[in-house]
């Protein structure tokens, strides 16, 4: 116990970078998920900018990278990291795996709740005379907004997950704190402090993505 | 000229598995639906009746043949210009397909946008139609907050939003009981009368058709086995399938099952006289028959009313020696149809 006290300021630093490896995977990953969802539901067969070449190029390249386990994952994209963003190793080259990973999960998740839309009512936005991007904006979005919160909700919620794996392979943030400070000075008081913190976190954020969806869905 | 057109139009889609045959949805149909026309189409399910629908406002491309919107020909258009066409077609669903995530306000403004209209235009024209519809009171609900038949209400004035020549309405009461059934339907005849706007209804209940049509057309496995208009094809339909579907509505013509206990409960002949307005009266036929001597009974029959033209089907049995039978049988089938049946 205090031994967590004497580490009090590395704890909320690892706070902080776990937060902020967070935020800017979700915001560089979501942003690419999006997208990439957007373009495999668009491009499916029979959708509406139906494009077999397209879609099945971005399918597979999904269905390659997806089953691949995080902590192999991180390592096999090092050099790609060093070629991109300089760099194969810190936050930002974990930042950099991270994004890529939660974006190819974060396509599917899309592509998924999009599909939940009902056939019906696209078509009549087709009978209306509008085009696929203006229904994709309009419609499809709008109609897909409930359950994507929720996707993303659960997302944010593997992120954190993904984050702390991540502190065993030398990035910084609440995993790192536990293993070094926690684990491997014989110190439960002190993983059981960054657990607790994780737990915290998650339970925000499931709550607050709950409140939205229910928000978002009027229920 | 016609609002619509088809020409031997075909619409085949490709076989559910590798090796079968396509599927021929809709095979060599010819079609004309003239302006302030309601035209019904119907059929059993699987008849294509949702796929010619839809090769009208082109969501579905025509496989072959000419398809006819207001004189311009929409088969060769490209997908901008049937854009245009859309937003002149107005159409309604069995599902109602509402945007759930947009208010009553916004579901009837959406065509508007997409036509380009502005802010005070879409105002006014939403207000009009919810007016119209009868849910001013509604306007910022949302579609899960509303019954089936409002949900269809709404359905209307969205199609109605850009004030469309033609709407279509693909079983839009077949979700519904038969209270709103009603409703609905009359909604359309005012939407018909009111705004002038020729309707094409496509439903499997005959009621819907005898309600609002005024013409019909039979649709069996792609074809169209008969049309015309709904008085004649009812007092006459000339087609098996089109007469099965006009039993259901049609009073007086006795099932094989019912013209077994009446065989056996009469003697003598049973004929079935089917008259219609402007045919010879009854009081003419039973004058023929009283004259001829032949001692008649009814035994079944009913009279109908479509659209303020009466028919009716009446089964007789007659006695008397077989010749007089015969004779006056002859007689009167100068004047009305007649089908001997037991
Ligand atoms: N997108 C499609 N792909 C393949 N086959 C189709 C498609 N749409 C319709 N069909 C086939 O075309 C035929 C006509 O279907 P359609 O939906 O037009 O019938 P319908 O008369 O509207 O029937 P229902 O009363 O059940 O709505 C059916 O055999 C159907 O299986
Ligand atoms: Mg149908």
């Amino acid at each position: 116990m205090d031994r967590l006290f004497e580490l009090q300021s590395e704890f909320w630093v690892a706070a902080v970078e776990t937060l902020y490896m967070v935020a800017l995977t979700l915001l560089i990953g979501g942003a690419a998920g999006l997208l990439l969802g957007i373009v495999l539901y668009m491009t499916r067969p029979g959708s509406l900018l139906s494009n077999a070449p397209v879609f099945t190029i971005v399918n597979v390249i999904i269905n390659f990278f997806r089953p691949i386990p995080f902590i192999i994952f991180i390592a096999a994209v090092q050099p790609l990291s060093r070629l991109v963003i300089g760099t194969g190793i810190g936050n930002n080259a974990l930042i950099f795996a991270l994004s890529l990973a939660a974006s190819f999960a974060i396509a599917r998740i899309v592509e998924q709740n999009l599909l939940t839309v009902s056939p019906g009512v696209i078509e009549a936005a087709r009978s209306m005379g509008a085009g696929p991007l203006r229904i994709l904006r309009t419609v499809v979005l709008p109609e897909a907004l409930g359950p994507l919160v929720l996707g993303y909700t659960f997302v944010l919620v593997a992120l954190v997950d993904m984050t702390a794996v991540a502190g065993f392979i030398g990035g910084g943030g609440l995993g790192n704190f536990a293993l070094v400070y926690g684990y491997r000075q014989f110190e439960p008081a002190v993983t059981w402090a960054a657990v607790l913190l994780i737990v915290v976190f998650v339970q925000i954020v499931q709550f607050v993505g709950n409140w939205l969806a229910r928000k978002v869905l009027r229920r | 000229m016609a609002l619509v057109a088809l020409r031997n139009v075909t619409k085949t889609y490709p076989a559910p598995d590798r090796t079968g045959a396509p599927v021929v949805a809709i095979d060599q149909v010819d079609l004309e639906v003239e302006p302030g026309d309601v035209y019904g189409i119907i059929g059993y399910s699987g008849a294509g009746k949702s796929t010619l629908v839809r090769l009208v406002n082109a969501l579905e491309p025509a496989t072959s043949g000419s398809i006819e919107v207001d004189g311009r020909e929409i088969t060769t258009m490209s997908e901008r210009e049937l854009r245009g066409i859309r937003l002149g077609i107005g159409m309604i669903f069995q599902q109602f397909n509402l945007f759930n995530s947009k208010t009553v306000w916004q579901n009837i403004a959406y065509p508007l946008t997409v036509a380009g209209a502005s802010r005070a235009e879409v105002a006014a024209r939403v207000a009009e139609l919810l007016d119209f519809v009868g849910l001013a009171d509604k306007a910022r609900n949302f579609p899960d907050q509303l019954s089936g038949g409002q949900k269809q209400r709404v359905g209307i004035a969205r199609a109605l939003a850009t004030s469309p020549r033609l709407l279509l309405a693909d079983e839009a009461t077949s979700a519904l009981d038969p209270e709103t059934t009603q409703e609905v339907l009359e909604l359309l005849k005012r939407v018909n009368r009111e705004f002038g706007v020729t309707i094409i209804v496509i439903t499997h209940e005959m009621d819907v058709i005898q309600s609002i049509a005024t013409k019909v057309a039979v649709m069996d496995a792609g074809r169209v086995i008969e049309h015309g208009p709904v008085f004649d094809v009812f007092s006459n339909p000339q087609n098996p399938s089109s007469q099965r579907f006009v039993a259901t509505v049609v009073k007086g013509i006795p099932s094989p099952a019912e013209l077994a206990v009446l065989r056996e409960r009469h003697d003598g002949r049973i004929v079935t006289i089917s008259f219609r307005d402007g045919d010879a009266s009854q009081a003419a036929v039973f004058l023929e028959l009283a004259r001829a001597g032949v001692e008649f009974e009814l035994v079944y029959g009913g009279i109908n009313d479509i659209q303020g033209r009466a028919f009716g089907h009446l089964t007789l049995a007659l006695r008397g020696p077989d010749a007089a039978v015969d004779a006056v049988i002859a007689t009167i089938a100068e004047r009305v149809d007649v089908t001997e049946v037991g």
